[in-house]
């Protein structure tokens, strides 16, 4: 695991991790601030959409559940058609939750990527986070 | 009108048939009468006219209820329709002798009239105040409350006071959010809208979708669209109007239709992120301070940490094809590079055996339709199955090329144990094992029903060949992509179109 393969332009980005489960956090933040990203870690659903609206990160990675408002909730929020101005950032949905496929199609549809989280170990995530620019 | 005269010909025959039966019989009864027991003319007159009033009487009653059966169909559409009368069946037209197309016509018009009287009532916005209180209000299917300008509820119909659990009469002269406790998806809320429209317009109307009612304890969970009507010049003092959209089933699915195993596969994952997460940074480590031993016990840790991955998602799939919900977005994709990233995924677990994967790939090979995910599991457990019965044998032979058929064929040999003539033919059922291997050989038995089933659902096919002691191939055929949307055009299906919008086409590799 070379330390170098990351592409330069993530350096500076911002990442909002919307992840309660504090372990799987802190190993995302790691690898993240590694590669150059400037990240924030929120687990409490309502206040990572405030979050969210505050301020302008260029990615949002969000895992469904957690508490006080799902993380559908919080993406439908987001992607409201009637939010001006639009919000910039990227959104990439990191699950460990299994969707019935018509479900998750619907929840694709309105984000910039899905992942299974049990499927990436935290450097195939910052590659993955790389691409969606 | 052609099928009421049709009607009308057949009663005035039918008619005509029973008055000619009934006369006739009475002349015979005079006849028999005469000459079986020889009593005067006038005698068996009345006797046969007795016989012939009774017989009529009964004949007409017969017949009466023939010709009415249409009349009553139709009035049991109607019934049917109707909301205060709950219970009443739709007709059973096939069973009509008489009339039938009539009644068919006549029905179908009155589920119609049904139809746009209640789609009226949803854009009840224009509609007549008296007329919508009621009329459509109480005989409206859809919940309904009207306000006034202090947001004070006028009226409330039998739909919404069942909808909400709360009797009409205990609504009236309340607050609206004293009785309405919701939650919306996104800070446009009813009440920001409500005060926005008081402020200014004269009239305004809006819609929500997924909304839901926070109701108290032992009432079902409420989940639905609402759409508002506001009018500040209203003669009744009815500013504003609610309707109630119910979508529970359809919008709680995907937040309760989270299944036993989806739930089970979740607490499963959060475990296997953390291990696969912590090897890696251990990996990292360990790979600087170069001690290869340490690096050896890694790489075995990392290899099993994707085996159980791989293991939960064969959980999950397996459940998914009990359950008729596996679903393929099929996609138009270059087989090589799918069975190259698949393999690349792989050759660790081989690796940690010491195991090499060989990979032989023809030149020639067309675009095949696959649902990139799911076959990538069939070469997982095939190629898995292969490393897991190689025993003493260091090798395994892919192949991969268009066959005699015109399909895309892959291949997987090992030349390890090899299989008894006896078990092949249960290979591929669920949970079944080589009972002599199974102490020495892990496994689920689940990994080639699922690859099958999986390869089915592609258009292809799945086969083995075994020799014991000598290894066995197994194979497994696909569909070119261009014989696949040809044959989708032809049967007008959708499967393809579906899978036509591409999900960053490049990742989906991490999807599941």
């Amino acid at each position: 695991m070379e330390p170098n393969t990351t592409p330069q332009p993530s350096t500076g980005r911002t990442v909002l991790c919307i992840e309660d489960e504090h372990f799987i956090a802190e190993l995302y933040d790691r690898a993240l601030t590694k590669a150059g990203y400037i990240v924030t870690v929120i687990g409490d659903g309502q206040e990572a959409l405030k979050a969210a609206e505050a301020n302008d990160y260029d990615v949002i990675l969000l895992d469904l559940m957690v508490p006080n408002l799902t993380g559908i909730e919080i993406l439908r929020s987001l992607r409201n058609p009637s939010r001006v101005p639009p919000l910039r950032a990227k959104i990439i949905i990191a699950t460990n939750l299994e969707q019935r496929d018509d479900v998750r199609a619907d929840i694709e549809k309105q984000a910039d990527g899905y992942l299974v989280k049990a499927e990436l170990t935290p450097h195939e995530l910052v590659n993955f986070v790389d691409t969606v620019q | 009108m052609n099928h009421i005269q049709q009607l009308r010909r057949t009663i005035r025959l039918g008619l005509v048939g029973v008055l000619l039966a009934n006369n006739l019989l009475l002349l015979g009864c005079i006849v028999l009468l005469q000459r079986v027991t020889s009593l005067s003319l006038l005698v068996s007159a009345i006797i046969a006219f007795i016989i012939g009033l009774s017989l009529s009487v009964l004949l007409s009653q017969v017949f009466a209820t023939f010709v009415t059966q249409p009349v009553q169909a139709l009035w049991q559409a109607i019934l049917h329709l109707s909301p205060t009368e709950h219970g009443v069946a739709a007709p059973e037209i096939d069973k009509l002798r008489l009339g039938r197309e009539l009644v068919t016509n006549l029905s179908a018009q009155v589920y119609q009239l049904a139809e746009v009287a209640s789609s009226t009532a949803k854009q009840q916005s224009t509609v007549d105040q008296s007329l919508t209180k009621n009329f459509i209000a109480q005989s409206l299917p859809l919940p309904l409350i009207t306000m006034d300008a202090t947001d004070t509820i006028l009226f409330a119909n039998e739909a919404a006071a069942q909808y909400i659990g709360i009797d009409a009469v205990n609504m009236i002269g309340k607050n609206i959010y004293m009785v309405l406790d919701m939650s919306f998806p996104s800070e446009d809320t009813f009440d920001a809208w409500l005060k926005k429209a008081k402020e200014s317009s004269a009239t305004a109307s809006n819609l929500w979708e997924r909304v839901r009612l926070n109701v108290r304890e032992e009432h079902p969970e409420r989940l639905f669209d609402l759409a508002t009507y506001y009018n500040r010049d209203n003669p009744q003092k009815i500013e504003t109007m609610l309707v109630l959209f119910d979508h529970t089933k359809a919008y709680s699915q995907d937040v309760q239709a989270i299944s036993f195993i989806a739930l089970s596969v979740h607490e499963l994952r959060t475990p296997l992120t953390l291990l696969r997460g912590y090897i890696e940074v251990f990996e990292e480590e360990i790979n600087t301070s170069g001690n290869p031993e340490l690096q050896d016990f890694m790489m075995k840790m990392r290899s099993q940490a994707e085996q159980l991955t791989a293991f939960v998602n064969n959980i999950l799939n397996v459940a998914r094809i009990d359950d008729d919900q596996l679903q393929l977005q099929l996609h138009e994709e270059q087989w090589p590079a799918v069975l190259k990233t698949a393999v690349g995924n792989l050759s660790l677990r081989a690796k940690v055996r010491g195991i090499t994967l060989h990979c032989r790939i023809a030149t020639n090979l067309p675009t095949v339709g696959v649902d990139h995910i799911s076959i990538q599991e069939v070469i997982n457990n095939i190629v898995d199955n292969a490393i897991k019965y190689s025993g003493e044998s260091k090798t395994i032979e892919i192949a991969t090329y268009l066959n005699a058929d015109g399909l895309v064929e892959t291949t997987v040999q090992d030349f390890g144990l090899g299989i008894s003539p006896t078990t092949i033919p249960n290979l591929f059922s669920k949970f079944y094992r080589d009972f002599r291997n199974r102490a020495q050989v892990g496994g689920t038995g689940l990994g080639l029903y699922l690859s099958k089933a999986i390869v089915t659902a592609h258009g292809g096919s799945v086969w083995v060949s075994s020799k014991e002691n000598e290894g066995s191939t197994f194979g497994f055929t696909l569909v070119p992509y261009a014989k696949m949307a040809e044959e989708m055009k032809k049967s007008g299906g959708d499967e393809m179109t579906r899978g036509a919008h591409g999900w960053i086409k490049n990742h989906s590799l991490y999807r599941r």
